[in-house]
């Protein structure tokens, strides 16, 4: 007591300074164990849930390897399986328990192929999860329709199709970039039908996503295009000029070149880069008739397409482009030169008009 | 009869299961290991003959599995390895290293105890 009075007294008698030191550093003391009584707290009830989620999976890998091996020689799901998916219905009536029962289908049905495999799909129907994916549909949150769809995605789920649709422009894009992953997993280029539709911009990302999926589907067989071409959506439009190049679709020439006038610069480049690729010479006088008017990066496109599609006809277009006040032009014009007309090039290098036409002119020589 | 030997390093426990239920049906003792640590303290105690490991695990992967295997301890037993899509310059690498045998994820048990069956005949 007598000790305290002492603080006390000490406490009052210090500068104002010394108050303010001591006053924060038991502020910060008491915070500090706080925060440990908190961290230990949060860390004893993260192991004990990771102690439960072992213990109920591990109780969930027997019974579905039971389930796998407990099969009727004839078709039909024996008595065993049956008492199976009666134990499993009533344990994921609890939604901590289902979502545990999921992860243990999942981490199994993903790394088999094969009979098991349509068994574990079954299993998911039996005992009910798909009627829960099919709830989570109908949530008000979108990160729960998200998930939903994402269950139907990785059990394979192909009858429910209708309902997944109708999720294609919603408001978020973490559910459309589920309803897309959805469709073309399963569909491959069938699924594709959701761009006939898409009021939405399909982004950057999820158009690498599509061509991925579709990379690595068995079936190849590419559907007509053509409807996406004219899409209203340049989203759409830009990523059915991506399918056109990557599948060789050389039947789409027609729609290609008049796609040359559509309003979006973006898609026009893009477009420019296809022709390309797909070597269609038809391009070349129906940009050259309007190079003029075109943008800078559209210039400069169209003379990559012309560093491959080049021929003695369009000497006379790239002479009048070798004084270009574009680099990268002026420098294209010059090297599509020197393939069109070696000798025309070198008399081009005796009238230096500026330095850097020279030092190109050099460069293109030595190269 | 005694009954061959074959250690699986799988770290997916639920594949792991079905592998051991499906393996020992056929007849054959399955030691597990859920990580190449593991998998390595199980082959030089019980020297199988067959190992079959995938190459993604925790602490000590697959590879490093198959090269002690062959450098270390110098074994000729057959090794098959698993690997996931996507892993294909490692599975040159396990065939670099002495794997016999590759299964791409996702593979059918039935066809894995065929493979098994004729590298154990």
């Amino acid at each position: 007591m007598e000790k305290l009075q002492y603080f006390i007294e000490y406490f009052n008698e210090e500068p104002l300074i010394i108050q303010i030191t001591w006053i924060g550093s038991c502020v910060l003391f008491i915070t500090s164990i706080g925060l440990i009584i908190y961290l230990k707290a949060i860390r004893s009830h993260l192991r004990k849930n990771e102690k439960i989620v072992n213990t109920y999976q591990k109780k969930y890998e027997e019974l579905l390897i039971t389930y796998l091996y407990a099969g009727a020689e004839e078709e039909g799901i024996s008595s065993k399986q049956q008492s199976i998916i009666k134990k499993l219905e009533s344990e994921i009536k609890n939604e901590f328990k289902r979502e545990i029962v999921i992860t243990t289908l999942l981490k199994l049905k993903n790394e088999i192929s094969g009979e098991m495999a349509d068994s574990i799909q079954e299993l998911y129907c039996e005992v009910g999860l798909l009627d829960h994916s099919l709830i989570k549909l109908k949530s008000s949150s979108w990160y729960i329709i998200a998930m939903g769809i994402r269950e139907l995605t990785q059990f394979h789920i192909e009858k429910v199709q209708h309902k997944v649709v109708k999720y294609a422009n919603h408001s978020k894009n973490e559910v459309r970039k589920e309803v897309q992953f959805y469709l073309v997993s399963l569909f491959h280029f069938k699924g594709l039908d959701f761009l006939d539709d898409l009021k939405v911009p399909l982004s950057e990302w999820d158009q690498i996503q599509l061509l991925e999926v579709l990379q690595h589907s068995k079936d190849q067989e590419i559907c007509n295009i053509i409807p996406w071409l004219k899409s209203k959506n340049d989203s759409v439009v830009i990523f059915a000029l991506k399918l056109a190049e990557i599948y060789n679709q050389f039947e789409t020439k027609e729609i290609l070149l008049s796609l040359l006038t559509h309003k979006s610069e973006k898609l026009r480049i893009e477009l420019i880069r296809v022709l390309n690729h797909l070597s269609i010479f038809e391009a070349k006088e129906i940009i050259k008739n309007t190079f003029n008017k075109k943008s800078k990066d559209e210039q400069i496109a169209f003379f990559q397409l012309l560093e491959n599609l080049c021929d003695s006809n369009d000497k006379s277009f790239v002479l009048e482009q070798v004084y270009n006040k574009n680099f990268e032009i002026k420098f294209a014009a010059l090297k599509i030169l020197k393939t069109l007309d070696n000798n025309q090039f070198k008399n081009l290098e005796l009238i230096p008009p500026e330095s850097e036409f020279v030092k190109i002119a050099k460069f293109l020589q030595n190269n | 009869m005694n009954k061959k030997k074959i250690v699986l390093a799988e770290d997916n426990s639920t594949l792991s299961l079905l592998l051991k239920f499906r393996l020992e049906k056929e007849g054959y003792d399955l030691f597990m290991a859920e990580d190449g640590k593991k998998a390595i303290e199980l082959i030089e105690q019980h020297t199988p003959e067959l190992i079959l490991t995938d190459i993604m695990m925790p602490f000590v992967s697959g590879l490093e599995v198959i090269s002690h295997v062959r450098n270390a301890l110098n074994l000729k037993t057959p090794i098959v390895v698993f690997s996931a899509a996507g892993q294909e310059e490692m599975v040159l690498k396990a065939f670099n290293l002495g794997a016999n045998d590759f299964m791409g994820k996702p593979f059918s048990p039935n066809e894995l105890v065929i493979r098994v069956k004729r590298l154990l005949s």
